[in-house]
């Protein structure tokens, strides 16, 4: 680090010797690192996490090394160069020319270290971007306090709990219903804050059949900590269990939610978009589009306009829901679907876009869904 | 350099007659010595609460289902430690404080250049502070000092008057650096060209700059937050078309460059105690003067690493992530200068240098893990857990407040015309350094073990090291008391203070302690570079007292 070059009187000896002795030290700090996983501490339970953790020692190990030599020439400088009881009141200290290229190393010293942990941090931030194919895509939804997660296939969120296959790639896109909260979790060494109105994007491979905790990182509200406390009620829980198990939950969450209104559309995982109009098998009761415009005019109209879907009145606006290229594609594959329109009538919605009464809060039968659905539907045409 | 620094000799040579009256001299002062003090009584006051504050996390913290005080005064009290301490105590203290006091007199100035905005300056601040505190009354603000919405929309009435104090000390810290920025301009003495400056000066300026530019861009997000929350004009709430990730990114746009506000003028208070007390000339001047400039504006272009979780176009996060390790390079500068300054030196030990010292090792702490908190994969791992909560208290703490004792102790016999008492002052280095390192070096380790900030309990595998913490944090808090007793020491029977106790060499040194209110009778010459300790002090005519440049130690054993 420093050069060891400029000659003091009777110094320049002990200034190798402190070099020699400090470099032994951070040989000694970086084989520590090497050698030690730090999986140890806390166990990585998914793929970057790998990547994370090298990048990690990177900076420990130059940071390490950097902290040695600096605290080392520090206290050996304060100790050597110690004012000494013998010493004359005026006495003064070297006056030597300051060294240019001393000075051009300070900025360049620090300037390739600099480069260095640039490049490696942009090669691994290049793995974090780049989804691995056929990828499972989740959605988390924060809410004061607590999470929801909902499945492809899965009508209903399913609460506190991500169950994750090991093995298999995951994309949990993650956004929130109310406030800001942080999705993370340590094994993973990922995290992402969960923005009302945004939808952030986490990327990963669990690898680690086990259950941690997810922590919230963002302060949001009364209850903030205790989503963060493993067995709490706020906290949630991250499952990585076997392809077998995880299909058998899926399988207990699907039966234990009921059938889905007018049978869900079976949406492969990945492919949120498949259910596009007219696609889905799906038998949505006839209605008539003109009672309904009567009661989406009662009932509706106070959030929603029947403009496009960026016409927010309180939700979106609702004049094009089948063919407006604004309208989100979530990860149910309610996008453009009669049916999803009959679901959201149904189960109200609680997400990204703001929160929705179900059927029983706003008191309409289920007539009344399938006269909205086809007034609805004919706005599109 | 051939800057014309001469119109001050001419402009003022004659010198304005002492105000008299009690109020004039000491209330509304119009003297940058008094406000320096001023701002010093206040800030000090302000420490002590908001240290308190600090007190009352850490006594929570001692178990992982504590009900010392409630979810809710627990997220009052932790976020109006973090305001107070970053607006109401380091800014202040560091500008408004040592600004006031030295720079006018290292730069051989009678006074700033407009010394009304100046009294105007100052006595905002303990307004805004004493609002920002009566927010206690009716509802602490709870969102911590980032105040991020949507929840800080919905937070107690307080959180207003937090816009409005914040806003109003904004405007405080504007004005004093617009004040600052032409003082160092135009008020030099003849012959200080801008590179025969203190250091301390150069730090001044850059910080005045960064107050002026970025302090608009946090009122103008107050102002929004406020209008937000009045009247409901939707500037954040995304439920309504606002975003929230606006608010992140102006909040952000200010209060990355006010790290460098609370850090900039603290390395200028130890570029000029290193060689006043290694006697020798600080390495690298020009490089050191340099690097302050280059910090500020990198500064400016890095605000966006604080919100590598929020949500931004991912390509973004590489030049924010790269231009933040840039900032390393002038800082590691800086570090490697003072350490090469020590080296040949006659190095003493006295109270200013050890905090000085301290400051070095304890701020190049904070600035390696702040490599780690800039790695953006890395970052997303660390992001909002004790980690970042260790780092900044690294460079806050162990960084600004150890500068801020540090210029205290240095500055004191110039301010009161008294010494202080060495003993008490090396039991207040020392019991402030071990308990800082207790509290906040555990910090790091909980963080990347799985504590997130801002919680009032947590998982009880990480209640040890908590306890270490607070433990730490008692005896930092007791080590503030050897402080003001060897303040109240000092006033009361402190010996009285040579005209330049430390053999310094820079212009506030030459004249009499405390200084007299039109600071020089004469306006002096300057030569050249004040740190040159072997040749004749540089300064012609100005009726200097002209102390030897080797004046003996009363430090010691005073």
């Amino acid at each position: 680090m420093l050069d060891s070059r400029p000659a003091n009187r009777g110094s320049s000896s002990g200034f190798l010797i402190t070099a020699i002795v400090l470099g032994v030290l951070s040989a000694g700090w970086v084989g520590y690192l090497l050698k030690t996983p730090f999986s140890g501490f806390l166990p990585e339970a998914a793929l970057p996490a790998d990547q994370i953790d090298a990048l990690f020692k990177l900076l420990a190990g130059m940071g390490g090394v950097v902290l040695i030599y600096v605290l080392g020439y520090l206290l050996y400088f304060c100790f050597i160069f110690r004012r000494r009881a013998s010493d004359p009141v005026d006495a003064v200290g070297l006056h030597t020319h300051d060294s240019v290229s001393l000075e051009v190393a300070f900025w360049v010293v620090p300037m390739i270290m600099v480069v260095v942990i640039s490049v490696f941090s942009v090669q691994i931030w290049q793995g974090l971007q780049t989804s691995p194919g056929n990828a499972l895509t989740v959605e988390a939804i924060g809410h004061q306090f607590g999470y929801d997660f909902r499945y492809p296939g899965l009508w209903d969120s399913v609460h506190q709990e991500l169950h994750l296959p090991v093995g298999q790639p995951v994309t949990v896109k993650i956004t929130s219903s109310d406030v800001i909260h942080g999705f993370w979790i340590p094994e993973i060494r990922l995290k992402a804050d969960m923005v009302p109105g945004l939808i952030n994007t986490l990327r990963f491979t669990p690898t680690r059949v086990g259950s941690y905790t997810i922590v919230c990182t963002e302060y949001c509200g009364v209850l903030h900590g205790a989503m963060g406390v493993p067995g709490t009620a706020q906290s949630g829980r991250l499952v990585i269990e076997p392809v077998s198990d995880f299909k058998k939950w899926l399988t207990a969450q699907s039966k234990a939610q009921g059938p889905a209104p007018a049978a869900a559309p079976a949406v492969p995982a990945g492919k949120s978009a498949a259910a596009g109009p007219g696609s889905a098998p799906v038998a949505v009761a006839p209605g008539d589009a003109a009672t309904g415009k009567a009661l989406f005019g009662q009932k509706c109209s106070a959030c929603h306009s029947v403009g496009t879907f960026d016409q927010k009145i309180v939700g979106p606006g609702l004049g094009h829901l089948l063919n407006d290229p604004a309208h989100p594609a979530l990860v149910t594959g309610e996008k453009a679907a009669p049916v999803a329109i009959v679901h959201i009538l149904q189960k109200g919605y609680n997400g990204p876009l703001g929160m929705m009464p179900s059927q029983t809060q706003n008191a309409i039968s289920d007539k009344d869904i399938a006269n909205l659905t086809a007034y609805l539907v004919s706005l599109s045409k | 350099m051939a800057v014309a620094a001469h119109p001050a000799a001419s402009h003022h040579d004659h010198i304005h007659p002492a105000p008299t009256g009690f109020v004039q001299k000491y209330i509304f002062s119009l003297d940058h010595k008094v406000i320096g003090i001023q701002y010093f009584i206040t800030t000090f006051l302000f420490f002590c609460i908001a240290g308190l504050l600090a007190e009352v996390i850490r006594v929570q913290l001692l178990s992982p289902d504590s009900h010392f005080v409630s979810n809710t005064t627990y997220n009052e009290v932790y976020t109006m430690h973090g305001s107070m301490m970053v607006w109401m105590v380091i800014i202040p203290m560091l500008t408004g404080g040592f600004g006031n006091f030295a720079m006018p007199l290292m730069i051989g100035a009678r006074d700033v250049a407009f010394p009304w905005l100046n009294m105007i300056s100052f006595w905002i601040f303990p307004v805004s502070g004493l609002l920002l505190l009566t927010s206690f009354l009716v509802g602490a603000p709870e969102a911590g000092w980032t105040e991020y919405p949507p929840i800080s929309l919905q937070g107690p009435p307080g959180t207003s008057l937090w816009c409005v104090a914040i806003f109003l000390v904004g405007i405080s810290s504007t004005l004093t650096g617009i004040n600052f920025l032409v003082t160092i301009w135009k008020m030099r003495a003849p012959g200080m060209t801008l590179t025969r400056m203190p250091i301390f000066v150069w730090a001044q300026m850059s910080t005045a700059m960064l107050s002026m530019v970025a302090t608009t861009a946090l009122a103008g997000a107050l102002a929004a937050l406020f209008i937000e929350r009045t009247f409901g004009v939707p500037f954040y709430d995304p439920t309504k078309g606002g975003s929230p990730i606006l608010w992140q990114h102006m909040f952000w746009f200010y209060s990355h460059p006010a790290v460098y506000i609370m850090i900039l003028p603290a390395f200028g208070i130890v570029s000029e105690i290193i060689p006043t007390f290694s006697r020798r000339p600080l390495f690298g001047y020009k490089a050191v003067a340099f690097s302050s400039l280059a910090i500020a504006l990198v500064g400016f272009m890095v605000w966006a690493h604080h919100m590598f979780t929020s949500g931004m176009v991912p390509w973004l996060q590489l030049p924010f992530m790269i231009l933040t390790y840039l900032v390393a390079v002038p800082t590691g500068v800086k570090v490697l200068a003072w350490i090469s300054t020590l080296w040949g030196g006659k190095v003493s030990f006295t109270p200013p240098m050890l905090f000085a010292l301290g400051l070095i090792a304890l701020f190049t702490i904070g600035g390696v893990t702040g490599m780690f908190l800039a790695a953006v994969p890395a970052d997303l791992h660390e992001h909002g857990t004790y980690f970042v909560v260790a780092h900044f208290h690294y460079v806050l703490f162990g960084g600004s407040v150890f500068g801020l004792y540090a210029g205290m102790y240095y500055w004191w016999p110039k301010m009161t015309g008294r010494l202080m008492n060495n003993n008490l002052a090396l039991w207040h280095f020392w019991t402030t350094f071990i308990g800082f390192n207790a509290t906040f070096l555990p910090m790091h380790w909980v963080g990347l073990m799985g504590m997130p900030r801002r919680v009032p309990v947590y998982d009880p595998q990480f209640q040890t090291l908590n306890v270490i913490a607070s433990i730490g944090s008692f005896v930092l808090a007791a080590s503030t008391l050897f402080f003001f007793i060897n303040v109240f020491w000092s006033l009361t029977r402190g010996p009285k203070a040579s005209t330049n106790p430390w053999g310094a060499r820079t212009l506030e040194w030459m004249i009499p302690s405390p200084p007299p209110y039109y600071n020089f009778k004469k306006i002096p010459s300057v030569t050249a570079l004040p740190y040159n300790f072997t040749e004749p002090l540089p300064y012609v005519g100005g009726e200097l007292e002209r102390p030897s440049p080797s004046a003996r130690f009363v430090g010691e054993g005073a």
